[in-house]
């Protein structure tokens, strides 16, 4: 398409196709305004947001306690199975079955183990243990591939096997392992605060009760707090510290309800199966006709249900990585210090920080009382969240490149100078964040887009649970197979791209 | 001690040293020259390899941890020592008598900071003195060094080639600094394009035979390889 134009590079090519892939889709994508009276709604939010009120939450402390315990207890638990795994990820097996976990979404692991184990703490630390473990399996397994060898050569010899493990290898990787979990914790957090909008005691609970009721004072003070806490992090989650509030958070919880013995039988056993299986008692009454209602019910699901989710999600995410393409670049410009000067930079950086810190579910719960129901909102929410995260990652590295004597300060001369040498790892991040915005974009089904989650959702609610594991399974498909090609594409064309991207993803986002 | 002949080995597929043959007498110490690229790293990497049960080996390629506090990374040296419990253990929290131990050793080695004090925020001079404390707390009877003093300065030098002669019965040590491979040792043996060019006892040595051996004049010795039943 582009042979003729010469001076047309490799990443202006992808810019464009990427911005026309998403003009498509955006024109078939629903996004009309429905609300009735957006700006009334607005103006009230605002005056909820210039005076928040703290003391409406009956259970404000305990809400915040639990979001933290629940993301401690999940992180830890996620470590506990992830962190051995990572020995053995080179398995294929392994590989398959931690992609598979991973790619499944926190809140669809939660909403499965909510028919199972209920409103149980359980549910919350396995929902957000499951897919965190399958991430640390994989990202420790890559950075461990990244530890030099040369200390392990020079051990002296009889050194026995764990010895060498532990001082050869793990030593050199341990402190970007260290930044990743914190990184994760701080992802959890935000994981954690979202389970509330199924009902976890959590502070997504009461913030989507306050919301939902035009509580705005309410709600922003939440949402404050909510920001603050993971603003703070670095303060009031010290290494040492950590045991006690881990202890402390295994003795606050909420007393876990007796899981029925019978019930958990029934629903692997039964429940969970196809219609067509679930009266079978044993293996020899499947016969020819069983076969065919079998797949009778998949191909139905299969077009009724997984193909129009699969096409709404990816036009979803496409237009969102556009979107969050567009805020990125200009995000990154405004703060960086050698466009803008100091001032404006700061504050832009600031609100980068505050942007990236709410939860994606939140921004879009937000717009869509605004704008009412479509994808509009869903798309607003994933640009900006995963726009300011690009951009803020950004500017650290444009904050210490160099630029010539020349370097005029204006616009022309960001474009010239810093914005050539930044573009690579700008986009190499965004190619990264598309697996996490099609991840996240499954769970705004929840909210009412016809987005694979949504069918899911509704697979649960009907009590239609070998409905919901179908798609459930079509979506971790979708998801690998997508960042497969992503991965194929980006490393075919730049090499360590993607890699360095993904590094500095870990390593810089503390 | 340790007899090699007509030894032929490769580095990174190139070949690195051609038919050499050598030996080494326990309580030997030997210095080996030799310029750039003439296979001396590769030729002593062999020799620990052969001397390894007794052998301490500091490489060029430090193998240093830069996470881990100066205190890890000596005690790295001592990790065949012990079980590898006490050596997790001792990752967590640092056991008292090697840290006492290790803490002497670096002030020995001129390292004057707390040796809690990470690797990253070492200088050069700094990191080549803890991957020697590493090697010496191995506590072996033969020392192996690659350039162990390559980032010091020529006193500091003498200064510590004097402890790894004190602590160790046998040492073979590559070095760049002619003076103090003459001054110190009683063998020298000087290697171009992987072969022996040069094998002189401590009575024979002298500047000029240095000298002559880096500017390609050929040995007044006849080589060992020469003689060998190839003629």
């Amino acid at each position: 398409m582009f042979k003729s134009l010469p001076f047309i590079g490799y990443w202006q090519k992808t810019t464009l196709s990427l911005w026309l892939i998403a003009a498509q889709c955006f024109y078939f994508a629903d996004t009309e305004i429905i609300s009735l009276d957006p700006w009334n709604e607005f103006r009230l939010m605002v005056e909820g947001f210039i005076r928040p009120d703290f003391f409406a939450t009956e259970y404000l402390l305990e809400a915040m306690w639990q979001t933290v315990s629940f993301a401690l207890l999940g992180v830890v638990f996620g470590l506990l199975w992830g962190a051995p795994l990572s020995l053995v990820y080179s398995n294929r097996f392994v590989a398959t079955l931690c992609a598979l976990t991973r790619s499944i979404h926190e809140i669809f692991w939660a909403l499965l183990f909510l028919q199972i184990f209920g409103l149980s703490p359980i549910t919350g630390i396995l929902a957000i243990g499951l897919p965190y473990g399958a991430t640390f399996a994989r990202v420790f397994h890559d950075i461990l591939l990244q530890s030099p060898k040369t200390t392990v050569q020079t051990l002296p010899y009889g050194t026995d096997k764990v010895s060498r493990y532990f001082y050869g290898r793990i030593s050199h990787v341990l402190v970007p392992i260290m930044a990743y979990i914190r990184y994760r914790f701080e992802c959890a957090l935000r994981s954690s605060a979202v389970l509330g909008f199924i009902g976890m005691p959590t502070l997504g609970f009461y913030l989507e009760t306050a919301f939902r009721q035009g509580h705005y004072h309410e709600g922003a003070a939440l949402l404050m707090l909510f920001i603050a806490l993971i603003g703070t992090i670095s303060l009031w989650c010290r290494p040492r510290l950590i045991a006690v509030y881990f202890v402390a958070a295994l003795f606050t919880l909420p007393s876990i309800p007796p899981v029925d013995g019978a019930l958990l039988w029934r629903f692997i056993t039964q429940d969970i199966l196809p219609p067509a299986l679930q009266n079978l008692s044993t293996w020899s009454q499947i016969d020819l006709g069983v076969m065919k209602s079998l797949s009778n019910w998949s191909l139905d699901l299969l077009v009724e249900q997984a193909f129009p989710g699969m096409i709404v999600t990816l036009l979803l995410a496409l237009v969102s990585l556009a979107m969050a393409h567009g805020i990125a670049v200009a995000g990154s410009g405004l703060a960086s210090s050698l466009l803008t000067g100091r001032f404006i930079s700061k504050v832009t950086h600031a609100c980068l920080l505050v942007i990236r810190s709410v939860p994606e579910y939140i921004f879009a719960f937000i717009f869509m009382m605004l704008l009412g129901p479509s994808m509009l909102p869903a798309m607003l929410a994933l640009a900006l969240h995963n726009g300011a995260l690009i951009a803020y990652l950004t500017v650290r590295q444009s904050d210490t490149t160099q630029v010539g004597p020349h370097y005029n300060g204006r616009i022309d001369g960001y474009c010239y100078d810093v914005l050539p040498q930044i573009y690579p790892n700008l986009m190499g991040l965004l190619f990264y964040r598309f697996e996490v915005i099609l991840r996240e974009t499954a769970i705004f089904g929840i909210l009412g887009i016809a987005s694979l989650g949504f069918y899911i959702d509704s697979g649960f609610s009907e009590i239609r649970y070998s409905t919901a594991l179908f798609l459930m399974g079509c979506t971790a498909l979708l998801n690998i197979v997508v960042d497969i090609i992503s991965r194929r594409l980006l490393t075919a064309n730049t090499g360590t791209q993607i890699s360095c991207a993904r590094d500095s993803a870990t390593r810089a986002d503390r | 001690m340790l007899r090699i002949e007509n030894l032929t080995l490769k580095y990174e597929e190139k070949l690195a040293i051609r038919q050499l043959s050598l030996s080494i007498k326990a309580g030997e110490k030997l210095a080996i020259i030799g310029t750039s690229g003439a296979g001396k790293s590769t030729l002593l990497a062999h020799l620990y390899q052969c001397l390894k049960n007794d052998a301490a080996y500091s490489s060029q390629k430090q193998g240093l941890v830069e996470g881990l506090s100066t205190y890890h990374n000596v005690f790295m040296g001592s990790l065949s020592r012990h079980h590898w419990s006490y050596n997790l253990f001792n990752l967590v929290s640092p056991f008292k008598l090697p840290l006492s131990e290790v803490t002497l050793l670096c002030q020995e080695l001129e390292l004057d900071f707390p040796v809690s004090k990470r690797l990253s925020e070492l200088s050069g001079g700094q990191r080549q003195r803890v991957a020697l404390a590493r090697a010496l707390y191995q506590q072996k009877d033969i020392f192996i060094g690659d350039e162990p003093f390559s980032a010091l300065d020529p006193l500091m030098s003498r200064r510590l080639l004097d402890m790894v002669f004190e602590r160790h019965n046998t040492v073979i040590m590559v070095l760049h600094d002619k003076s103090l491979a003459l001054e110190h040792f009683d063998r020298i043996i000087g290697l171009k394009q992987g072969q022996l060019h040069l094998d002189a006892r401590q009575d024979e040595l002298n500047s000029q035979l240095v000298d002559d051996f880096y500017s390609d004049v050929p040995p007044p010795a006849v080589s060992p390889i020469l003689t060998g039943s190839d003629v």
